[in-house]
C-alpha cells in the first residue's frame, strides 16, 4: 500500500495514482490536514506534483508546514521510504528532509520538456530500484522552479556522499551539477523534478518511470520503519 | 428625441433628456432598447434596472446580432449529441459511456488591454464552462492571433498571452495541448485569445445542467470572494477599442488559479454526490447572468439577497455586486436537506458555501439589499425577450469571382466554373513570374518570426499533467488516450489567416477541413466541433455579410462530414479606431481514433499510427492531392467553385475522399503523414525533419512553394507499396515525389543541413520569445 499526500493544488494525484495501480500495487489518499499517528502500514509515501496552497509564497514552503508533513517526517525518521516529484521534491526540500533548494529556472520561464537522466547513486531503496541496467533514462519535466540550488561546501558534501541521485544530461533549467534529484543522508527519502508517472506507457513516449518501482512493488525495498 | 423616451416614473421624475443620454451611454442601451425595456415592464427601468439590463443585454451575453444566424447550426446536430440545448457547452457522446464536453471562447478585449491577466482568465472562463457541467476538464487549446512582430506592444502582448495560458493553464492541472499562433499585420491593434478546453463525462458521471428547479431550494453562492475587478466587463467587450485602452484596465478581471482548482474538485464531488439541483458559473455579467439565466430556464424566480455576497471589498454597493465580474466563482441551487453536506465538502476545499437567497416558485426575480426590496421582475423579460437582431447584410460574394471578371457576381455564382475550368488568363500570365529559385525564399521565411518554431511558446505550456497526454504541441494534432476504453482522443483547432484573407468562405471552409484531414492522415475521424467566431463591427453591413456567410459555410461544411457544432462564442468589435481584423472563425474540433499506439517520431511499433516526422532513411515519400483551391501567384488563384453554388455536392465529395484517406491509413503501414500547411511542399516536407531525418525531392519551384488546399505526404517503407487505388478513383492525384535521406534537407536548388533548419526557426522566435 503506498500512500499519496495531497495538498490543495496538488495536481498530479491522480497521475501518480494511476502509475502506482499500473504496478499492481495499492494507494490511499493523505489529506493535508490529517495528522496520522502511525503511517507503519504503508510500504511508501509519495508526494505528488502541483502548485500546493497555489504556491503564491516559495514553492512548497506552505505544504511543508501543514500537518501531514508532521506525520511525513516522523515516517521518514523511522526510515520509511518517501518519494517527492516536482512540487513534491520543492515540499520535502522545503521541510529539510531532503538538502538544497529549487529555485526559478534559469530563463524566468515555466519549461515542458523531455529530458535525458543519468543515474548517479544507487542508494536508498529509490536508488537500488533505479540501479538495474541501462545507466540513462528518459522522463518528461514540466516545471517553473527546478532549478536545483546548493552552495559549494554543500554540493561537495552530497557528492562526496553519494547523495546526487539523478543528473540531467543537457542542463534545461540551469541546476547546479546538473541535478535532477537528490537522496536524504540514509537514502530513503529521494525527490526530483521529472515526472516518472507520466512515463508508463510507450504512448506517451517512454516507459522509464516504471523503472522507480522495484519488480514485484516496491514491497522489496522500501522499509517499514 | 424627446418623444422616443417613456415618461420616467423613479428614480428622478425631471431627468433632463441630457442626463438621460448621459445614462443611456454609460449604461451602453440604445434608444430603441431603452423603448423596448419600457414596453417589456410597462414602465420606465428604475434603480439596479439600469444595470441588469445593460448586462444581460449587452452583445457579450445576448449575442442579440448573431442569434438569429447561429440558429443555423442546429441542422449540424447529429444523434450522437446529448441533449444540452442553451448549456454551458456542448456534449458528445463517444460510446461506451464516454462523453466529452468542449466549448471555445475568446477573450480578445481583456487580453488586447492586460496580457497577462487577459488571458490567463480566458482560460478560467472556459474552465468553469466545462466542470460546471459535471465533466472533469482533460484539456486545453489555444487559438492566438498577434500582429507582425514590429508593432506597438507586439512582443509584451505575446509574452504576456503566453505567462497567462501558461500560469493559469498549469496550475489548475490541465494540460495544453494543442493549438496555432498565427502573426499577420490585421492584428495589430486587435489581437485574438480564443481558448478553449474538453471535459470528460465516464460512464458513473452525471451531468450538471444550469436550469432552476424546485421552489424553496436554497440559492447557494460558491468560491472566491466578488470584488470590483471587472464591473460592466460584458458590455466593454461588447465596443470597439478607441485609442486609450489604459483606461480600460479596471475593468480587467484577476484570475486566481489556485482557487480554480479548488472550485474543480469541490464541484465535481458535490456533482458526483448529487447534491446539485442545478449549477452555472459566474462568467460575464456575474452574478446577474447566472441568477437570471438559472430562473429564467427554469420558468421559476429567485429571492436574492446581495448584503449576503461575501465581498471582497466592503464599500461595494448592490450595483457593483451583481456586475462584478470577479472570477473563480460559481452559483448553484441545492435542497435544503442537502446544504450542510454540501457545505461540508466545500469547507474540505476551503471554500465557503453561502446560501444568499431562495428558489420561488413566481417567475420573478426579488433583488434585496438589507432587508429593501431593489428590484421585482420577470427573469425571463431580461434573458428571452433580449433584443435579436436581422443586421443589414449583403450577399457574400467571393472576391476572386469578382476579380475574374464575369459579366456579374451573380451569374458567377450560379455558373460558377466546374473544377476542371483552367486558370484565369492573369493567373497564366503570372505563373510566368513564379520564381525559378527555391533557396533564397527559404531563406527569407527563416529570418521572419511569423514562419517560426512554435517551440518557445508551447514549452511553457504543461502538455501531459493528467497522464493522457499521448501527443501535445509537438504534433500536428494532440492525442489523448482515453481512459476506459483506451481509444484516442484527437483535438485540433482550424482557422488559418492567410486563406481567410483571400476569401472568408474558403477560409471558413479552411477551418474545419483543414483540422479534419489532419486527423484523416492519422487514422482518425471528426466526431464535433465548437466555434469561435472573431469578427469587427456587426453594425457594417459588409463585416455582417461575411459572418453570415462564415456560418452558413461552417454549417454546410459540417453537414457534409456529419460534424455536430454543438457550443461557440462570437466575438464583435474586434475593430480599433474605426478598423477591423481580418474576418476569423475559429474551430476546435475534436475526434476519434480507434486505438492509441505509440503516436509521434519516438518509436515505431508497427501499430497503424504515423508519427509526425521521418522514422527511417530512404523512405518513400508520397503525395496526395485533393486539388481544390490551388495559389497560382500571391494575387490569383484557382478555385474550384468551392464558395460557389456547387458547394455541397462538392463537400459531400470530400467527405467520401477524406473516409478515404483515413482508410488508408488504417490498413497500410504509413510511418509518417503530415497535411501540408501554410508555404507549400517544401516547407511542409522540412517540419518532417524533427527526428533529425532529411529528404529529397525533385519538382519545380513553383511546384514546391504554391499554397493549396489540400496536399498531403506519407512516408512509406520502400520496400512497401500502399494501395492507393481507391483514393485515384476517387479523383485524388497520388504522385511519388522523392525519398527521406540521412540529415540534409534537398528540395530542388534548396540544400540545408536539417539541424541549421532547425536552429534558425527557434532562434527567429527567440528573438521574440527568449
Amino acid at each position: 500500500m503506498i500512500g499519496i499526500v495531497r495538498f490543495p493544488g496538488t495536481n498530479c494525484d491522480r497521475d501518480v495514482a494511476q502509475w502506482v495501480h499500473e504496478q499492481g500495487d495499492s494507494y490511499k489518499f493523505l489529506w493535508h490536514l490529517d495528522r496520522v499517528a502511525d503511517l507503519s502500514s504503508f510500504d511508501a509515501l509519495i508526494l505528488p506534483g502541483g502548485f500546493s496552497y497555489g504556491d503564491y509564497l516559495r514553492s512548497g514552503a506552505l505544504a511543508a508546514r501543514s500537518p501531514v508533513m508532521a506525520s511525513v517526517r516522523e515516517y521518514a525518521e523511522r526510515g520509511g521510504a518517501v518519494l517527492g516529484i516536482c512540487n513534491g521534491f520543492q515540499v520535502l526540500v522545503e521541510s529539510h528532509l531532503l538538502p538544497g533548494a529549487l529555485v526559478r529556472n534559469e530563463n524566468l520561464r515555466f519549461i515542458d520538456d523531455w529530458v535525458e537522466l543519468e543515474t548517479v547513486s544507487e542508494r536508498g531503496p529509490w536508488g537500488e530500484n533505479l540501479a538495474a541496467s541501462p545507466p540513462t533514462l528518459r522522463l518528461p519535466i514540466a516545471h517553473g522552479e527546478g532549478r536545483f540550488y546548493a552552495s559549494d561546501s554543500e554540493l561537495n558534501r552530497l557528492e562526496e556522499r553519494q547523495q546526487v541521485w539523478l543528473r540531467y544530461v543537457d542542463n534545461p533549467n540551469g541546476s547546479r551539477n546538473n541535478i535532477a534529484g537528490v537522496l536524504n543522508e540514509k537514502g530513503n527519502v529521494a525527490g526530483l523534478m521529472p515526472h516518472p508517472e507520466r512515463a508508463i506507457f510507450s504512448w506517451m513516449g517512454s516507459q522509464d518511470g516504471r523503472r522507480f518501482f522495484a519488480r514485484g512493488g516496491t514491497k522489496s525495498h522500501a522499509g517499514r520503519g | 428625441m424627446a418623444g422616443a423616451f417613456l415618461p420616467v416614473a423613479a428614480p428622478n421624475p425631471t431627468l433632463e433628456e441630457d442626463d438621460m443620454k448621459e445614462k443611456l451611454k454609460h449604461y451602453r442601451i440604445s434608444e430603441a432598447e431603452y423603448e423596448r425595456i419600457g414596453q417589456l415592464l410597462g414602465r420606465a427601468p428604475a434603480g439596479v434596472e439600469w444595470a441588469l439590463f445593460s448586462a444581460l443585454w449587452s452583445e457579450h451575453c445576448s449575442y442579440k446580432s448573431s442569434k438569429v444566424h447561429l440558429k443555423k447550426f442546429a441542422s449540424t446536430l447529429t444523434p450522437s449529441v446529448a441533449s444540452a440545448a442553451g448549456e454551458n457547452a456542448g456534449i458528445v457522446d463517444l460510446g461506451q459511456g464516454e462523453r466529452v464536453v468542449f466549448k471555445m471562447e475568446s477573450h480578445n478585449h481583456p487580453s488586447f488591454i492586460e496580457p497577462t491577466q487577459g488571458a490567463a482568465t480566458g482560460v478560467g472562463g472556459i474552465l468553469r464552462d466545462i466542470f460546471t457541467m459535471g465533466a472533469r476538464p482533460i484539456a486545453s487549446a489555444d487559438f492566438l492571433c498577434f500582429g507582425e512582430t514590429k508593432a506597438d506592444r507586439m512582443p509584451q502582448l505575446v509574452d504576456g498571452v503566453v505567462r497567462g495560458i501558461s500560469g493559469y493553464g498549469n496550475a489548475v492541472g490541465v494540460p495544453t495541448v494543442t493549438g496555432k499562433t498565427q502573426f499577420d499585420p490585421t492584428y495589430n491593434r486587435n489581437i485574438l485569445v480564443n481558448a478553449m478546453s474538453v471535459g470528460l463525462l465516464l460512464p458513473e458521471d452525471p451531468v450538471a445542467l444550469s436550469a432552476a428547479r424546485g421552489p424553496g431550494n436554497d440559492v447557494v453562492y460558491v468560491g472566491a470572494k466578488t470584488g470590483k475587478d471587472g464591473v460592466h466587463g460584458a458590455a466593454m467587450a461588447s465596443e470597439s477599442f478607441a485609442e486609450d485602452t489604459e483606461a480600460k484596465k479596471p475593468n480587467v478581471q484577476i484570475g486566481d488559479p489556485f482557487f480554480e482548482k479548488l472550485l474543480i474538485e469541490s464541484c465535481l464531488e458535490v456533482i458526483g454526490k448529487k447534491l446539485v439541483v442545478a449549477i452555472q458559473d459566474m462568467g460575464a455579467a456575474g452574478l446577474t447572468s447566472s441568477s437570471f439565466e438559472m430562473a429564467a430556464k427554469g420558468g421559476l424566480g429567485f429571492e436574492l439577497h446581495l448584503d449576503r455576497v461575501p465581498l471582497r471589498d466592503l464599500s461595494m454597493g448592490p450595483e457593483e455586486i451583481l456586475l462584478s465580474e470577479s472570477q473563480e466563482r460559481m452559483l448553484l441551487v441545492c435542497e435544503p436537506a442537502h446544504f450542510s453536506e454540501l457545505a461540508e465538502v466545500f469547507s474540505r476545499w476551503g471554500l465557503d458555501a453561502v446560501r444568499i437567497g431562495k428558489v420561488r416558485s413566481a417567475r420573478e426575480m426579488q433583488i434585496f439589499w438589507h432587508g429593501e426590496k431593489l428590484a421585482e421582475l420577470d427573469p425571463a423579460l431580461i434573458v428571452d425577450q433580449a433584443p435579436v437582431y436581422e443586421r443589414p447584410h449583403g450577399e457574400w460574394k467571393s472576391p476572386r469571382l469578382r476579380r475574374a471578371d464575369f459579366s456579374s457576381a451573380r451569374g458567377a455564382r450560379a455558373d460558377a466554373p466546374p473544377s476542371t475550368s483552367a486558370p484565369t488568363p492573369s493567373a497564366l500570365e503570372a505563373t510566368a513570374l513564379q520564381p525559378t529559385a527555391l533557396q533564397p525564399i527559404m531563406e527569407q521565411r527563416l529570418k521572419s518570426a511569423a514562419w517560426g518554431s512554435r517551440e518557445s511558446i508551447y514549452r511553457q505550456y504543461d502538455q501531459r499533467v493528467g497522464g493522457m497526454t499521448a501527443a501535445g504541441c509537438d504534433h500536428q494534432i494532440a492525442v489523448l488516450r482515453l481512459p476506459r476504453s483506451h481509444r484516442g482522443l484527437l483535438l485540433a483547432t482550424g482557422g488559418r489567416c492567410s486563406w481567410l484573407k483571400r476569401d472568408v468562405v474558403v477560409g471558413a471552409l479552411d477551418a474545419v477541413l483543414f483540422p479534419s484531414l489532419q486527423m484523416a492522415v492519422k487514422g482518425g475521424y471528426p466526431v464535433g466541433a465548437t466555434d469561435c467566431l472573431n469578427f469587427g463591427n456587426p453594425e457594417r453591413p459588409e463585416i455582417m455579410t461575411e459572418f453570415v456567410a462564415s456560418v452558413e459555410a461552417i454549417r454546410d461544411v459540417c453537414m457534409a462530414l456529419r460534424i455536430p457544432v454543438v457550443s461557440g462564442n462570437v466575438s464583435f468589435y474586434n475593430e480599433t479606431l474605426g478598423e477591423g481584423v481580418t474576418s476569423t472563425p475559429a474551430i476546435g474540433l475534436l475526434g476519434l481514433l480507434p486505438q492509441v499506439g505509440c503516436v509521434g517520431g519516438e518509436a515505431a511499433t508497427g501499430e497503424n499510427q504515423p508519427g509526425d516526422f521521418f522514422q527511417r532513411e530512404k523512405s518513400k515519400l508520397f503525395l496526395v492531392e485533393l486539388p481544390w483551391v490551388e495559389e497560382e501567384n500571391k494575387l490569383e488563384w484557382r478555385l474550384m467553385s468551392l464558395a460557389a453554388a456547387q458547394t455541397k455536392s462538392i463537400l459531400s465529395g470530400i467527405a467520401t475522399q477524406l473516409a478515404a484517406i483515413q482508410h488508408l491509413v488504417m490498413t497500410n503501414q504509413i510511418l509518417s503523414s503530415q497535411l501540408i500547411g501554410e508555404g507549400g511542399l517544401a516547407w511542409g516536407l522540412a517540419g518532417f525533419t524533427k527526428s533529425g531525418i532529411g529528404f529529397r525531392l525533385e519538382r519545380s519551384t513553383r511546384d514546391l512553394v504554391k499554397d493549396s488546399l489540400y496536399q498531403m505526404v506519407f512516408e512509406v517503407d520502400s520496400r512497401r507499396q500502399p494501395d492507393f487505388s481507391k483514393l485515384r478513383a476517387l479523383g485524388l492525384k497520388v504522385s511519388e515525389i522523392g525519398h527521406t535521406q540521412a540529415n540534409l534537407i534537398e528540395a530542388a536548388d534548396w540544400r540545408m543541413k536539417v539541424e541549421e533548419f532547425w536552429n534558425q526557426r527557434r532562434a527567429t522566435m527567440t528573438e521574440l520569445i527568449h
